[in-house]
């Protein structure tokens, strides 16, 4: 369970988040929506202890982020909106394999963790490839085969569909899909529910750093609409 | 911190040529003036331009905290020997006074970077300096404090790429390689992608500059400009 309780952060002087509180449980697929600086980045990036909160708890399994970096590192898997800033290295399986190596794993479950994470994504046998020569749909998945590595229980995806096309949307989509069903909690950024709406658990709006929707997906579009957040 | 913020305070309705002129007038009276008395009047001088220009002098350090790791390396590297005594203390006494000078200059240029707006510098220095030397270094400024932010925000990207994965556990030199390896990479990348947005923009070497203009505010920061500067003159050449 990722739990924030009345988390509030700032910067410059700017609020982002204000005594926020939300719970995400085991294997739920939460949808985040709300205009460009509702705090949506903010917010995901609490999940695995890149930001740290001015005041509150943020608690991934009972246990505050900052107390244990490495345990919600590994708990959180995080895939970054724009996928080229989330690579680290030159080729598809290096990049794959970073997050497992950090773990200090052996080689032959690192080799088999990034086999998997590359399958998953349908990107097997793509290992050498260099990643500037992907398309950007393949950089997506490359880049959620980046955190599934880590075996994560919780995928937090900030905005996967930006710059997409129809066809690599849809890859992602199914993917999503596919990790859902076996059980991988999912907390989703975007600015077009319509495209997710159906996996989605539970959908949540945001505004000026509050939540301002937290309801099923099916009242969700039309809420969403009426407080100008889609 | 090393960019223009908008606002109202003193500094930042100078006129840009003033501040250039002080910052000119202080770098020079720091590099010649060594003694006590004179950096405890550059100290409080500079303290007063960070005022001046809303800065807080402790924001200031810490954003020079990357040319700070220098400024102290230096000391040590004089104070060392390759024989007996091993460590001279006067040698890195002065050393440490020297890096303790560049360090206020480079918080009278954050005081001046924060308060003039990147076209402002530019017109300062075109206007200041005449002909082809004034176009490139003008251009060179405004390039340099427009690409500045945008590589630090890379790096930024870069490093919490890595600790998402926990590249925090990999060892120092290694993580330090791979953030100037992507850095440099990305970089290079940005220059390009400038590159093509300028030609695209139809970039021009001597465009239409905003116009600058003097007020009574700037009297006493010229003054004080001139002070400085004579100050050094009066120091260098014998009389």
């Amino acid at each position: 369970m990722i739990e924030f309780r009345s988390v509030t952060y700032g910067f410059d002087d700017v609020s982002v988040l204000e005594d926020l509180s939300l719970t995400i449980e085991n294997g739920e697929f939460v949808v985040l929506v709300g205009p460009n600086g509702s705090g949506k980045t903010t917010l995901l990036r609490h999940c695995n202890g890149l930001l740290t909160p001015d005041s509150g708890t943020v608690l991934v399994d009972g246990t505050r982020v900052e107390a244990d970096l490495i345990a919600a590192r590994s708990t959180v898997g995080m895939v970054f909106q724009h996928p080229r800033d989330q690579f680290v290295a030159a080729t598809v399986g290096a990049d794959v394999a970073f997050g497992p190596e950090n773990l200090g794993l052996d080689r032959p479950e690192i080799d088999s963790r990034v086999t998997a994470a590359l399958e998953a994504v349908n990107m097997a046998d793509r290992e050498d490839d260099r990643i500037e020569t992907l398309s950007g749909g393949e950089q997506a998945r490359v880049a959620i085969a980046g955190a599934l590595a880590m075996k994560p229980s919780y995928l937090v995806l900030d905005e996967p569909f930006t710059g997409l096309d129809t066809p690599a949307r849809r890859s992602v989509r199914s993917r999503l899909e596919s990790l859902s069903d076996r059980g991988t909690g999912v907390l989703l950024a975007t600015h077009d529910l319509r495209e997710i709406r159906d996996l989605a658990d539970r959908v949540i709006g945001m505004q000026d750093g509050q939540i301002i929707i937290d309801e099923p997906p099916e009242q969700a579009l039309d809420d969403c609409a009426e407080l100008a957040i889609l | 911190m090393l960019t223009y913020v908008p606002d109202d305070t003193l500094a930042h309705r100078l006129d840009p040529r003033s501040k250039l002129a002080v910052q000119l007038g202080f770098a020079a009276a720091a590099l010649t003036h060594t003694g006590p008395r004179a950096i405890l009047v550059l100290s409080a001088l500079a303290i007063g331009m960070l005022a001046a220009a809303g800065v807080s002098p402790i924001r200031a350090v810490i954003a020079a905290r990357y040319a700070l790791v220098i400024l102290s390396l230096a000391p040590l590297l004089a104070a060392l020997t390759l024989g007996p005594p091993w460590i001279e203390t006067d040698a890195g006494l002065t050393t440490a006074l020297a890096s303790y000078r560049v360090l206020l200059v480079l918080l009278v240029s954050t005081a001046a970077v924060r308060s003039t707006r990147v076209r402002d510098s530019r017109a300062a220095i075109q206007r200041t300096i005449p002909g082809r030397p004034g176009h490139l270094l003008g251009i060179g400024v405004a390039l340099l404090f427009r690409f500045l932010p945008v590589l630090r925000a890379d790096i930024q990207t870069i490093r919490d790429a890595m600790a998402a994965r926990l590249g925090a556990q990999r060892h120092a030199h290694e993580r330090a390689g791979t953030i100037a390896l992507l850095g440099l990479s990305r970089a290079f990348d940005r220059a390009d992608r400038l590159s093509l947005a300028l030609r695209a923009r139809c970039f021009a070497w001597n465009p239409t500059l905003p116009p600058l203009s003097f007020s009574r505010l700037d009297i006493p920061a010229l003054l004080l400009a001139t002070t400085l500067l004579c100050s050094t003159l009066l120091t260098t050449i014998p009389l």
